[in-house]
């Protein structure tokens, strides 16, 4: 269909539906018990089937609008800093434990800096010296949270 | 006079040196987040609610209360100062006060945005001193059912006040209960939709949901973008209004704290709502011959929207505090916010905990003065963080929720929670689906499961029950007819104007 990633309201519609019969079909696995003694299935199977109507009826609408959708300049998807955000985050989560907070905040604030349009590396390592100082100072000298340092402390 | 002994009692708490304190760093922290462009209380809450763990209860709340207060004076602060509301009750304040700025009058807008503010937030906070005792008495008299309506009517209004699509909305709602339901089930113990994940188990977390959605995908949505946003240039000015600006503004700051007093203690009304209207009945009010027009840097325009919206934050901690209900998202972060310190907010606070109760309505007086006194003169400063390009910004504000979050529980589950919220927020912008009500329900849905199946149970399963109990009916009641107004085609396009900013 052209146009199909332009349209908003479809691409909504189609994501509750989606979203909304893993859900209901999800609750079977729970009982369902009667309306006097609910089971842990009954809300969310409920839930998940209005959430399917409903986006049914957006994706309606959607496909009313296809023409104008089609028309537009599209929703303007831009995945590059998405991904490299969410990696530079993932990748926090697995340093921070295991390297500790210097390691972790500077591939955080590295990585996901270059997301920028204007980055400027020089920058980058700058505010990396002053958030590990700062981010030491506060969390682990000033709050005393339990959270390593260095890769070699305890 | 018990209004007296009890605010008295609350003044005791909230006026001990470390209670001030606490109160101070929170608005300090609350507006240096807040001023930053693109982070709005919300975001503003998640973020700093780590730095409130080590404290006792008490504190700890009078602190986040600092911080909503301060989180909210710093996006007036940066609609006025660069034209960027950072959330959607100043958007109003942005067209007037943002003029005046070009004028150089900047610095008499903040003054009186603080000003007002300031007398808004005085008036507001007796008013919840007055109301809020006999209200929780009535609350008392709530059964399940009742609740479970007032839930249904509270997440309505929320719907009334996305912006976009009203169906979107309800789906976005929906979407937020159900994920609100992933977990260990209270009453079975059956782990739902956890997927053998033992930290899901124990739910997803709500500080992560909101970190995630409001916290990295704006950062998301705004990398794309590119820097476009304006640099403040221009001087400041003198912060003290003149003579002839209060004597225009003293009608305006009155009209906009009654309005704003009273649409905030609507359950999804709060602080935009107020702001909105204020302006509108100002703009109104003064009629074609205002001077300087209204959007063209009319101080009116500053002092109502201001002043309402401050006193409509105040009252909407109403409903919070003698219901337990969060009537909008910044509550909801809230109702997380307590249960962390191990408070069930509810109407059985103000008598098992009073102090903790009068305390914090006294520090919300408290919180109010320290925005005048203290911020206002630090104005310079936070000019200066303006000036701070987002290039370098973004990183930091990753680093503050990533560390944020990971101290919540100490695990790097959360991490991974607001990495994959982040991407999922961004898909929801992209798609126009407003993510406010999604955190409204993922707060009330396992509250409304819970009350639903109480309200089943003692009816023996018949769902008349709801209609029966006279004030479950009259809240099922207002929220037909508030599905049933949102659906009439004149509001539906006069809503759609009025949110057009967004």
């Amino acid at each position: 269909m052209n146009g199909f990633f332009k349209n908003r309201d479809l691409l909504a519609g189609i994501m509750f539906i989606v979203i909304g019969v893993v859900f209901a079909v999800g609750a079977y696995n729970y009982q369902m018990g009667t309306a006097a003694r609910m089971g842990p299935g009954f809300f969310p199977r409920i839930l998940g089937f209005t959430m399917a109507g409903l986006g049914v009826i957006i994706a309606g609408i959607g496909l009313k609008n296809q023409a104008a959708a089609a028309a537009s300049e599209g929703i303007g998807w831009t995945w590059k800093p998405v991904i490299i955000v969410t990696a530079a985050v993932i990748l926090f989560g697995f340093t921070l434990p295991t390297l500790g907070m210097i390691v972790a905040i500077t591939i955080l604030t590295i990585l996901s800096g270059i997301a920028a349009h204007d980055k400027n590396y020089r920058e980058l390592v700058f505010i990396t010296v002053i958030m590990c100082i700062f981010c030491a100072g506060v969390f682990i000298w000033g709050l005393k949270l339990q959270m390593k340092l260095f890769p070699w402390s305890g | 006079m018990d209004l007296l002994s009890n605010l008295s009692l609350g003044f005791g708490v909230a006026l001990t040196v470390t209670n001030i304190l606490y109160a101070l760093i929170g608005c300090l922290l609350g507006t240096l987040i807040g001023v930053l462009p693109g982070i709005g209380p919300v975001a503003t809450i998640a973020m700093l609610l780590p730095t409130t763990y080590a404290l006792p209860p008490v504190s700890a709340l009078i602190m986040l209360a600092g911080i909503y207060y301060g989180a909210q004076y710093g996006g007036s602060t940066t609609a006025i100062l660069v034209n960027l509301p950072g959330e959607s009750s100043s958007v109003v304040t942005a067209l007037d006060g943002y003029q005046m700025a070009r004028k150089g009058r900047a610095g008499a807008a903040l003054g009186m945005a603080a000003i007002g503010s300031f007398i808004a937030g005085s008036f507001s906070t007796l008013l919840v001193a007055a109301f809020a005792p006999p209200l929780s008495e009535a609350a008392l008299k709530f059964g399940p059912a009742d609740y479970f309506s007032l839930m249904v009517l509270g997440l309505f209004a929320a719907i009334a006040m996305a912006s976009g699509s009203v169906i979107k909305a309800i789906a976005m709602v929906v979407l937020g209960i159900v994920l609100g339901l992933v977990g260990t089930d209270v009453n079975s113990g059956v782990a739902r939709y956890s997927f053998d994940v033992p930290e899901l188990t124990d739910g997803i977390g709500f500080v992560g949901v909101a970190m995630g959605i409001f916290g990295i995908g704006e950062i998301l949505t705004n990398l794309e973008k590119g820097e476009d946003r304006e640099v403040f240039t221009s001087k400041v000015g003198s912060l003290l209004p003149t003579r002839q600006d209060f004597k225009d503004c003293w009608g305006a700051i009155t009209r906009g704290t009654l309005l704003g007093s009273l649409l905030g203690i609507l359950p999804g009304g709060g602080a935009v709502l107020a702001s909105f209207s204020a302006y509108t009945l100002e703009k109104k009010i003064a009629g074609p011959r205002a001077n300087p027009p209204f959007g063209q840097g009319n101080i009116r325009g500053v002092a109502a929207p201001e002043s309402a919206n401050n006193a409509g934050a105040q009252t909407s901690f109403i409903p919070l505090l003698t219901l337990g209900i969060p009537p909008n998202a910044v509550m909801a972060l809230m109702v997380g916010a307590m249960t962390i310190h191990n408070i069930q907010p509810g109407p059985q606070v103000i008598t098992a905990n009073p102090q903790l109760f009068w305390g914090l309505i006294a520090s919300m007086w408290v919180g109010n003065a320290m925005l005048v006194i203290l911020n206002l003169p630090l104005i310079g400063m936070w000019v200066q963080l303006l000036k701070i390009p987002y290039r370098l910004l973004y990183p930091m504000i990753l680093v503050f929720c990533c560390i944020g979050v990971y101290t919540v529980n100490n695990t790097t589950f959360d991490v991974w929670v607001i990495a994959a919220f982040g991407v999922i927020g961004y898909i929801f912008a992209k798609l126009q689906c407003e993510a406010a009500p999604l955190l409204l329900g993922f707060i009330l849905g396992p509250m409304m499961e819970e009350n639903l199946r109480r309200a089943m149970l003692l009816s023996r399963g018949d769902p008349m029950v709801f209609l029966e109990r006279p004030i479950s009916a009259s809240m099922l009641v207002l929220s037909g007819l508030l599905l049933l107004v949102l659906a009439l085609p004149a509001i539906r396009k006069k809503r759609e104007e009025t949110f057009v900013e967004d």
